[in-house]
């Protein structure tokens, strides 16, 4: 009884807290008088972030009584395929886009034609380079970079670091890899950054580095990650020498190969994003734009940071739709 | 009369019975526009056909070369990756050079990459499925390499005209595309070339024999169709007003389908650009449409697919009905 009671406290204080800092720092507007129709443009939906971005999207757009046509592009490669979506959209007369570019540079001239249009853009996740879009909703990748190099610099006060950083030249991964380098170099001396290593972003790439790593370095204490598909890899490189659990892994990112390796221990540390919040607040932005409300230029959502000790305890609802969730 | 409208009427079923092959499909545009224009009335408007003339414009392009090579016998999966290095290439000359030389320059690219794909097409035993699939990784790494990945950027601001302009109500894209099938269809219906490729794509030992350079016009035809993705990249380039490595991915396949929808029989020697004109506007509509009434991309995936089969289908069903008379 007592341990269900204290679960039951855990729950409620997780909640309150996850309600307290999450979502609710950019409150639901009143539902407004007009239905209106909101264009969404995702990169993949087969990217679990993505699906549950969508559900915020959609969910949030229930409460508020509007609809979602919800575009995907299949693939950061098929720009050709979001700009026509889009055109799409324009044509459709929505009230407003939901926009998370798969190209920061190619999306420009198609978010002229929206705006131009008279129709609002809220860039969400990804960003595009034209500044005409009223109102930016992301993560903030220093953030993410600086929580990951606090954390280390808690549990290990001295030691040796290597670094993966993931695509070379993809903004997310190089803002993350920047201020967690940064951070350590500026307020922990006794923390070594012994190597940094760019890949694709997938698990093959991490064993392979890490297992470099492994054999140009004798000691290393932890392995930073710009992203979870190389630190999935890396968990795979530790687990093969038996120092699965003794070498710390640092990751932004939470997919479920993640979360099983946080709960086995392996994944010492996953600061995780928080999609579905992303979503809830760009249909939320939109709204107050088409009702004539003021909206900031920029909404930066908040981060989770999710070790085994806190794993039970973090609401999850504001990370990924509900299991069997589809859209439409 | 051509040869090809000879053989259609050949084909078809005696007296006052409907001519299938040339009603069928511009009935089911036609059926098509009335199904998406009743459930969203957007379908008609003419920003929505404007839309629709721009999307469609680089694949009309690709499909206009892909006719010949298909025409004569080959095929040239290279294209969308074409598209690739003309937007990566094109992109760098129009930042270093400025605009006539990145445009020209860009369409150069992809037609000396078509070269070296007919060279080897002509001159070796390699067949043209092997050699453009070759150009296709080819290219496509070369973009890759080229720019390591990233866009690039900074691209004059007047090149975007070329996608985004409008000549008078018509948008420039859509000019572009229906020069090129005019241009096209003349020089497959009206000079010696395009005879000679029927007659190659139809027996070419007997065009050979006839005492055609069989070489050199099928060196002609994979030019001919880098040059199309080479307009076409350049269209796209504007579009996107960047360099993408990524873009074109697939395209080549659409291409194709465009061609074969249209009712061109892959294996050579018969088709024309009227039918690869309907079979783009086909897949451009059916797109446009589905997004319009906000069906998922994954089914519109399954209705493509259904629809290639179906027309090719149909069609042999209707040569096979009409020849059994």
């Amino acid at each position: 009884m007592k341990r269900i009671l204290m679960a039951v406290g855990a729950l409620v204080i997780g909640a309150t807290l996850a309600w307290a800092a999450g979502e609710e720092a950019y409150p639901r507007p009143a539902k407004p008088a007009k239905a209106y129709t909101i264009g969404v443009l995702v990169p993949q939906l087969t990217n679990p972030h993505f699906l549950g971005q969508a559900y915020g999207y959609v969910d949030e757009a229930e409460r508020l009584g509007a609809r979602v046509i919800l575009h995907d592009a299949g693939g950061y490669q098929f720009l050709d395929k979001q700009i026509a979506q889009m055109e799409d959209l324009i044509a459709s007369k929505v009230d407003a886009i939901a926009l998370v570019a798969v190209s920061g540079p190619g999306t420009v001239p198609v978010v002229d034609r929206a705006v131009g249009a008279g129709i609002p853009v809220v860039n969400v996740n990804v960003m595009t380079n034209n500044d005409k879009v009223a109102i930016r909703v992301r993560s903030d990748d220093n953030v993410i970079g600086e929580t990951m190099a606090k954390y280390l610099h808690e549990r290990l006060k001295t030691g040796s670091v290597v670094m993966q950083s993931g695509v070379a030249g993809a903004s997310a991964f190089e803002i993350r890899a920047k201020a967690f380098r940064a951070w350590i170099e500026k307020n922990s001396p006794g923390i070594k950054i012994l190597g940094e290593r760019h890949s694709l972003n997938t698990p093959d790439q991490g064993l392979k580095n890490m297992e470099d790593f492994l054999q140009t370095f004798p000691r290393i204490d932890a392995v930073y990650n710009s992203a979870d598909f190389v630190a999935i890899g890396a968990a795979q490189a530790l687990k093969a020498t038996g120092k699965a659990g003794k070498v710390m892994i640092v990751t932004a990112d939470f997919q479920p190969d993640t979360e099983r390796l946080v709960r086995e221990g392996v994944v010492t540390q996953a600061v995780v994003q928080q999609p579905v919040t992303m979503g809830r607040w760009a249909v939320r932005a939109a709204i107050n734009i088409l009702e004539k409300r003021q909206v900031p230029k920029l909404l930066y959502t908040p981060i989770l940071s999710v070790t085994k000790e806190n794993i039970a305890s973090v609401d999850l609802s504001t990370v990924r739709a509900p299991a069997g969730w589809k859209p439409r | 009369m051509t040869a090809d409208d000879a053989a259609v009427v050949a084909d078809a079923p005696r007296g006052s019975r409907v001519p299938w092959d040339r009603v069928a499909l511009p009935l089911f545009i036609l059926g098509m526009g009335l199904v998406f224009g009743s459930l969203n009335p957007n379908f008609y408007s003419w920003t929505n056909v404007t839309n629709v003339a721009r999307q469609s414009s680089v694949l009309a392009l690709l499909a206009v070369g892909q006719t010949f090579a298909i025409v004569s016998g080959g095929i040239d999966l290279s294209v969308g990756s074409l598209l690739a290095i003309v937007s990566v290439l094109g992109s760098m000359q129009l930042v270093a050079l400025g605009l006539v030389p990145g445009v020209v320059g860009g369409v150069l690219v992809a037609t000396l990459a078509g070269a070296v794909s007919g060279a080897l097409v002509a001159l070796t035993k390699i067949p043209p499925f092997i050699v453009t699939l070759g150009m296709l990784s080819l290219a496509r790494g070369t973009a890759f390499t080229i720019t390591g990945g990233m866009p690039v950027v900074g691209l004059p601001a007047g090149f975007e005209a070329i996608g985004a302009g409008s000549l008078g109500p018509l948008p420039v894209p859509g000019v572009i595309a229906v020069v090129a099938f005019l241009g096209a269809h003349f020089l497959l219906r009206a000079t010696p070339f395009g005879r000679y490729v029927y007659a190659m794509g139809g027996n070419e030992a007997a065009a050979v024999a006839a005492g055609i350079n069989v070489r050199l016009h099928k060196f002609f035809v994979y030019c001919f169709s880098g040059f199309c993705a080479g307009v076409a990249g350049i269209v796209i380039t504007s579009r996107t007003l960047s360099g993408q490595p990524t873009v074109g991915e697939t395209l080549e396949l659409y291409a194709i389908a465009a061609v074969v929808i249209g009712g061109t029989r892959l294996g050579g020697g018969d088709g024309s650009l009227v039918r690869t004109l309907l079979g783009v506007v086909v897949i451009a509509v059916l797109g446009n449409g589905l997004n319009l009434i906000n069906v998922s991309s994954y089914i519109q995936l399954i209705v493509i697919g259904a629809i290639i089969i179906a027309a090719v289908g149909f069609d042999l069903w209707r040569r096979e009905h009409g020849s059994a008379r």
